[in-house]
């Protein structure tokens, strides 16, 4: 059954054409979420969802039922969603309990005390009730926003940036909770982030959006693995995305030849090459290149080389003996050639 | 320098505010005589009229004020930038100045407002009138203070209410209302304050109405004008009025730290436009009619009443009145309050620039607080303390005689000590917010500390210090309250002069200098806006 259903909405901010023709359907109990870059649309897609903002053309369903379709609208608070916001939104003049009650409050249903006990209990904060929102950190915060989210067992939870605040550490604390809420819970779940380790981390399915349309849409090992676009590519996981020419079975990009990995699908003419900085090895044969610097990353090391103007990144082991200024050869492991014609 | 100024100015503050305040408070008399002064039925009936008029003018403003702060900030109500500006035109217009167009609208006799509803059904002059006089004239403090927090709320706490089930009434009544009432109340509560150290309007209304309505203010006007017996019963007076300044600027301060706490998080700065759908004309229709009905009528009813002397006789518009302008008299108390008012505006922003940069949060305070002081008791203090020549001795040879009492240096000292707060906090601020790497900069590049400071901040608080000397030059044009007190006998300034013409002689002269007196302010206003848009335009 479908949760969530775009068919073609369109929204522009004054000339800016903000999300165009966008269509998206969202399977009950599934988790999507929406990556993209700052001014991809996907804030503004979420949005529409919850009935924050009208689309100017399209249509929006929730659970099968059309909520808006511009002479239909349902309001906000009608919608039965949930909605974590990058802000948090805690209202500073009630308590946590008063917080994560407001929801219930506005249902009447019989055991406010009991069921806000229990949503608070889902995210760790039982003992924090009568605290008051001054006197809590931000990912205590975040947490209280997360059981008013979910205290009223909303169809979906709306999560707009909900990590992006914290600091990295609580970023991955609460990353967790919010996977073992959902297996606890089985809500369905729309997550926007422009972070896509949390994206691949977190979603069964990950839409990669780019100047309003939603360039692919598939689980995330496949988003890394294959990406559908040079832009996919680039954004998950930080391809190389070198332009070029493909000419007898090498790539030649800014005046260097590459040979191309056996198995690469190429044909003559224009191409963008995307090359995953682990599948850059150095020190193996192929064309020398400059290195410019190397960056101790804990797990690994990166290398930075010089070509013409820009640099390909490369991942390798810290022992390698390589110092700036010195030539390193550099070998393609894999890579996946996006043919440009026309262009 | 930077170890004499914070004395020096400590000690100019001390000598010209908090001295003369402490002879004011001896001279009541001791704590016997001030219960016996306040147990007098005159003394409690005035009490009485300053908190009724100064609660009825908060109820008002703020009945008015946060429907239109709403409007203004919330919504797409038709003309929205108008409707702002002449919502907040109030605050630069001196508040006689409205009671005088409230008069010939709305007295009970030949009101014009009055002859459509019928005669005697309308009477602008009691408690009720002051009230709402008051009111609409001090709205800005709570249109302004409700509509910057309304800005400032993170719209995502309205959003988490609406998505939790809350429609936009109920949202409004338990997150925005909540959130904003603090505020909201605080510029209630300066309503209140100001209200309660009004005097023009409380005299212009309250004396001539029957029953008289009167209020701590123009008592302690009436004991002064007493002479040297009614000086200190005026003195008693005015620690009440003291007192009730104090007392509700502390509720405001308590007010302000709680709105602080609510408002914090949050970045603020998106609040998001309610569309008002069908309610659009409805609304706009309502909120523009009753700003027409409070703020542009009692305006346009001075220019009219300097124009046609009696009322429906359209035939004789005439300006006849207006060569009233050109008489010496007028012409000498013009120009009394223009270069008053430059000096002052001169004094106001180099003395809050020098206690800026001393960047002494007590002295700040100091120099803040006469500021709070209602005109009427700073005036009493100044009249107490420099009635009489003021000899300094110095080095047992040189005597300095300071004669201040009875002179016009004395209008200037009020001024000037009472619009301070005003050039402290503009040029504290803008310090606050200068980019002091400029003047760092400036120092590494070789320049001394003065040079570094002329070169590199002072260009920065120009904008601001600029907009603290007009704002006093406008205030201090057309003073009515300290004036009255303080300028010396046979001498005028706009605001004597207009008040005298409007109380005793002539409605009609008073109306025409004060419509000269509003073009001049309504111009100066035109000139700001288009200097303040140029300035955001290059920056």
């Amino acid at each position: 059954m479908t949760a969530v259903e775009l068919l073609e909405i369109e929204k522009a901010f004054g000339p800016t054409a903000v999300v165009k023709k966008l269509s998206l359907s969202v399977r009950e109990g599934e988790l999507v979420a929406l990556l993209g870059p700052s001014g991809c649309g996907k804030t503004t897609t979420l949005r529409m969802i919850a009935g924050l903002e009208r689309p100017d053309r399209g249509r929006v369903l929730l659970s099968g039922q059309l909520v808006d379709d511009g002479a239909t609208f349902v309001a906000p608070e009608r919608r039965g969603l949930g909605m974590v916001f990058q802000s948090y939104a805690i209202w500073p003049h009630k308590t946590v309990f008063e917080n994560v009650a407001y929801p219930l409050r506005l249902k009447r249903p019989t055991d406010v005390a009991g069921a806000v006990k229990q949503a608070l209990g889902w995210v760790r904060l039982e003992a924090f009730g009568e605290r008051r929102p001054h006197q809590l950190s931000g990912g205590q915060l975040q947490r209280v926003a997360l059981a008013r989210a979910l205290v009223g067992a909303p169809k979906v939870l709306l999560l707009d940036e909900p990590l992006s605040n914290l600091d990295v550490a609580l970023r991955e604390e609460l990353r967790g909770e919010i996977a073992s809420l959902r297996a606890k819970l089985g809500t369905t779940m729309i997550l926007v982030t422009h972070d896509q380790a949390e994206a691949l981390a977190l979603a069964d399915r990950v839409a990669v959006m780019n100047r309003g349309v939603i360039e692919q849409l598939a689980p995330p090992d496949v988003v890394y693995r294959e990406p559908a676009t040079p832009f996919v590519a680039g954004f998950v996981g930080g391809a190389n995305v070198l332009d070029g020419e493909v000419r007898d079975a090498s790539f030649v990009s800014h005046g260097v030849t590459f040979p191309l990995p056996a198995g690469t699908a190429a044909q003559a003419g224009p191409g963008t090459l995307v090359v995953r900085a682990e599948d850059v090895h150095l020190g193996d044969g192929g064309p020398a290149l400059p290195l410019e610097a190397r960056l101790f990353m804990g797990s690994a090391t990166e290398f930075r080389l010089a070509l013409g103007a820009s640099v390909l990144r490369a991942t390798g082991p810290a022992a390698l003996e390589a110092r700036p200024g010195q030539a390193v050869t550099v070998r393609f492991g894999r890579a996946q050639l996006f043919s440009r014609r026309g262009t | 320098m930077t170890r004499v100024l914070p004395g020096a100015l400590a000690a100019l503050l001390l000598a010209t505010v908090f001295v003369p305040l402490g002879l004011l408070l001896a001279r009541s008399g001791g704590s016997g005589d001030w219960l016996e002064a306040w147990r007098s039925p005159e003394s409690r009936h005035a009490l009485a009229g300053t908190l009724l008029t100064s609660g009825g003018a908060s109820a008002i403003a703020l009945a008015l004020g946060v429907p239109f702060a709403w409007l203004i900030a919330r919504t797409d109500v038709a003309a929205r930038g108008a409707l702002r500006t002449v919502v907040t035109l109030p605050s630069a217009i001196p508040p006689y100045l409205w009671t005088m167009g409230w008069i010939a609208l709305a007295n009970p006799r030949s009101g014009w407002l009055t002859l459509v509803v019928g005669r005697e059904r309308l009477d602008v002059y009691g408690t009720a009138g002051i009230a709402f006089v008051l009111g609409t004239s001090a709205l800005p403090l709570v249109v302004l203070a409700t509509a910057a927090a309304l800005e400032r709320i993170d719209p995502g706490l309205e959003e988490a209410a609406r998505l939790s089930g809350a429609g936009a009434f109920t949202t409004f009544r338990d997150v925005t209302l909540p959130l904003i009432a603090p505020a909201t109340l605080s510029g209630g509560a300066l309503v209140f304050v100001f209200a309660s150290a009004s005097f023009g309007v409380p005299y212009l209304l309250g004396v001539p109405a029957n029953p008289p309505a009167p209020t701590l203010t123009t008592r302690i006007y009436a004991e002064v004008l007493m002479g040297e017996a009614g000086l200190a019963r005026a003195a008693s007076l005015s620690v009440q009025l003291l007192l009730v300044a104090v007392g509700v600027l502390a509720v405001n301060a308590f007010l302000s730290r709680a709105g602080r706490v609510r408002l914090s998080r949050g970045k603020g700065g998106s609040a998001r436009v309610t569309a008002l759908g069908p309610w659009r004309w409805p609304l706009s229709s309502l909120a523009w009619a009753t700003a027409v009905a409070v703020i542009v009528l009692p305006l346009l009813a001075i220019f009219l009443t300097g124009l046609m002397p009696t009322w429906g006789q359209w035939g004789r518009l005439t300006l006849e009145h207006w060569s009233l302008v050109l008489q010496p008299r007028t012409l000498a108390a013009a120009g009394a309050s223009a270069l008053l008012g430059a000096l002052a505006a001169l004094l106001v922003g180099a003395l809050g620039l020098a206690v800026a940069i001393t960047r002494r949060r007590w002295l700040e305070t100091l120099a803040d607080a006469p500021s709070a002081l209602p005109g009427t008791v700073l005036a009493l203090a100044l009249l107490v303390a420099f009635s009489r020549d003021v000899r300094f001795i110095a080095f047992e040879r040189v005597t300095f005689v300071l004669a201040l009492g009875n002179t016009l240096w004395l209008v200037l000292l009020s001024y000037v000590v009472k619009h301070l707060a005003l050039g402290v906090r503009a040029a504290s601020d803008a310090l606050a917010q200068a980019d002091l790497s400029l003047a760092e900069a400036a120092r590494l590049s070789g320049a001394g500390r003065l040079r570094a400071f002329v070169d590199g901040v002072l260009p920065q608080l120009h904008g601001a210090l600029v907009g603290a000397a007009l704002l006093t030059f406008l205030t201090c044009v057309s003073e009515l309250t300290m004036s009255v007190l303080l300028v010396p006998t046979g001498g005028d300034v706009l605001g004597t002069l207009l008040f005298e013409l409007q109380s005793y002689a002539d409605p009609a002269s008073a109306a025409v200098i004060a419509s000269a007196l509003l073009l001049v302010v309504l111009s100066a206003l035109v000139v700001q806006n288009v200097v303040a848009r140029r300035a955001e335009a290059r920056g």
